[in-house]
């Protein structure tokens, strides 16, 4: 805050200059010296460490270089395989799930509605719940074997179908992580498709019209062609979102039952908090990091290419 | 499917009036359905939050009681307001808006100043710095909280406010936003203010930040938004009470053979209640900065 505001005439500008240079850097460094110490500095240590087998609280033996060992035993590990296939499993449920639903509601929400900004306020609602909140609201809803959605399961179905064990029954853990992550996620899609629906001029309707195209054509051949750099825009960070999977799984079902809910974070976190084994932990959250840089890559290309 | 006919041009066209009133309702009818059923787990756990006793909460939730609550008491919120021993929650609370006000304050503060030298400093090399910073983005924080953990261990942070604090208080997203914002400010007014002979903080400080509020809301809301959420982390870097976050705290209802569902419903809407109060304030920058944070790329 200190500016000579009655500078010596001679010289003035010289030391203006300095000073100016001195304040610059003052400005700057703060926040390079936190994103250099915790950010710069633990994602290049990262590689370091997943060459040994550090410890998380280190030995009194120093820790060993062990080459590649770390990602060979990954790559052999039948459970890093079955956690990457279950985050893969979870991001192809998802996207369509969650990115159907936010485009629908947007569609909804783009038209002429009374009460059109309450709706979109309230819609919005989830986005902003903690995914916290949201395990202890769905392990609710999820009760074997009278919670409210075997219910509602067993009232549209006339009672035929059994009560569901969501969270504990190994084929319907995974699309019940599905079920919560998208009503808790799906409010960003639809803001961004919102954003876009209104990007789409009005005259390509009239014109679509006036061809006589029915509103499946008009949405068909006008709406969804508009919105492709959308459709991109949101697979890809709905992608990234997804394969980040961890928080819904370590609360509510820790990875299990039987494994199917385990995610390439999970891994990680046990690995390297759980069982203490920093090196092994790293070598996955590089390969998660590589994993997260290629669909970005992905979208750079599919991006730049459309230009 | 009645949904795709925009606002305007396309309506009035419409050749009988008693069809479109019809759609219209429907229209609405369906939207208010729609966002009866996507509200409702909100609504369940408020009510939920609201009555006697876990085994009323287990009891109720079979039927439709599980929206109703005949007798609501605000008891829930008391114990756990009031709890000490195992899970003082009015602790977490305290601990989450101490982190959720000095990353966001500090956050907004140090992000700008550098994102201001970087747009309009003379200092050389930003251009490096800059593209070194949209480089670290694509880096998610969950594969660094492992050797950062470390970090934070053995410089003597670990269970703390700090560790909870810097390292996410600077950001090169947030950084590469308010960048985008700033360079966009006609040349004139920076030359204005320098031929005034003020430094760059004074011009940082006095011209550049009161005209670009609605960015620093954005970032402060998105940044707000993650610190809240904050789970694995935390969840790693605290060890006692001392520090801990109120996420972490409820997570730990999880895992028991026999949940306090009324413990946890109470700290749920207690986590919640700060969130919706800053989201009804200010709604509308709270959605266009989603928007902006969608336009990063």
């Amino acid at each position: 805050m200190s500016i000579s505001q009655v500078p010596a005439a001679n010289g003035r500008r010289r030391s203006a200059l300095w000073g100016g240079r001195a304040q610059e850097i003052t400005m700057l460094l703060p926040a390079l010296a936190l994103i250099a110490i915790f950010l710069l500095l633990p994602f290049l240590s990262s590689f370091r460490i997943a060459l040994t087998n550090e410890r998380l609280i280190p030995r009194p033996v120093p820790p060993r270089f062990v080459g590649l060992g770390n990602f060979q035993q990954i790559l052999t590990d039948h459970d890093f395989w079955r956690a990457l296939w279950n985050v893969v499993r979870f991001t192809l449920m998802v996207l369509p799930v969650q990115c159907g639903f936010a485009l629908a509601i947007a569609l909804l929400l783009n038209q002429k509605l009374p009460f059109r900004n309450f709706f979109r306020g309230l819609f919005f609602l989830p986005a902003i719940t903690s995914m916290v909140v949201v395990c202890v609201i769905w392990a609710t809803l999820f009760q074997y074997p009278t919670g409210p959605f075997n219910q509602i399961v067993g009232f549209l179905s006339f009672g035929l179908v059994q009560p569901i064990d969501w969270l504990g029954d190994p084929s319907w853990s995974m699309p019940a992580i599905v079920l919560l992550s998208a009503w808790q996620a799906y409010g960003f899609q639809m803001i961004v498709y919102l954003a876009g629906l209104q990007g789409i001029s009005e005259s390509l309707y009239e014109a679509a019209e006036l061809d006589g195209a029915n509103r499946w054509q008009r949405f068909w051949h006008v709406t969804m062609p508009s919105l492709r750099q959308t459709h991109i825009f949101v697979l890809i960070i709905t992608t990234i979102q997804a394969f980040k999977l961890f928080t819904q799984v370590n609360i509510l079902t820790q990875g299990g039952p039987r494994g199917t809910t385990d995610t390439l974070v999970h891994y990680m976190f046990t690995a390297g908090f759980v069982d203490q084994r920093l090196g092994l932990a790293s070598a996955v959250a590089i390969l998660l990091f590589f994993i997260v840089l290629i669909v970005s890559l992905v979208q750079r290309f599919v991006v730049r290419d459309r230009q | 499917m009645t949904t795709i006919s925009g606002p305007g041009p396309l309506a009035p066209r419409t050749p009988s009036r008693l069809p479109r009133d019809w759609t219209a309702v429907i229209k609405f009818v369906a939207v208010l359905i729609l966002a009866l059923v996507i509200v409702s787990p909100l609504f369940l756990l408020v009510v939920a939050s609201l009555k006697a006793d876990r085994f009323q909460i287990l009891a109720d939730m079979g039927s439709f009681r599980a929206f109703w609550v005949s007798d609501p008491t605000l008891q829930n919120f008391r114990e756990v307001w009031t709890f000490s021993g195992a899970l003082p929650f009015g602790r977490y609370l305290l601990n989450s808006l101490v982190i959720l006000f000095v990353t966001v304050l500090g956050g907004v503060f140090l992000n700008s100043m550098a994102a201001f030298v970087l747009a309009w400093g003379r200092l050389p090399g930003r251009a490096i710095i800059l593209t070194a910073l949209i480089g670290l983005y694509i880096v998610p924080q969950e594969s660094i909280v492992l050797p950062l953990l470390t970090i934070i261990n053995r410089v003597g942070l670990s269970d703390s406010f700090a560790a909870q604090i810097l390292p996410f208080m600077a950001s090169p997203l947030y950084i590469f936003l308010i960048y985008q914002f700033f360079i966009q400010i006609p040349r004139d007014i920076y030359d204005a203010a320098t031929v005034d002979g003020a430094g760059p903080f004074r011009i940082y400080w006095s011209v550049f930040l009161p005209i670009s509020l609605p960015v620093l809301a954005t970032v402060a809301i998105l940044l707000g938004i993650e610190t809240w959420n904050q789970y694995l982390w935390p969840l790693m870097v605290t060890q006692t009470d001392r520090a801990r976050p109120i996420s972490v705290g409820i997570a730990s209802f999880f895992g028991h053979d026999s949940i306090y569902w009324n413990s946890a419903m109470a700290a749920s809407v207690m986590m919640m209640i700060p969130v919706l109060i800053f989201y009804l304030a200010f709604q509308k920058w709270f959605v266009s900065s989603f928007i902006s944070s969608a336009v990063k790329g």
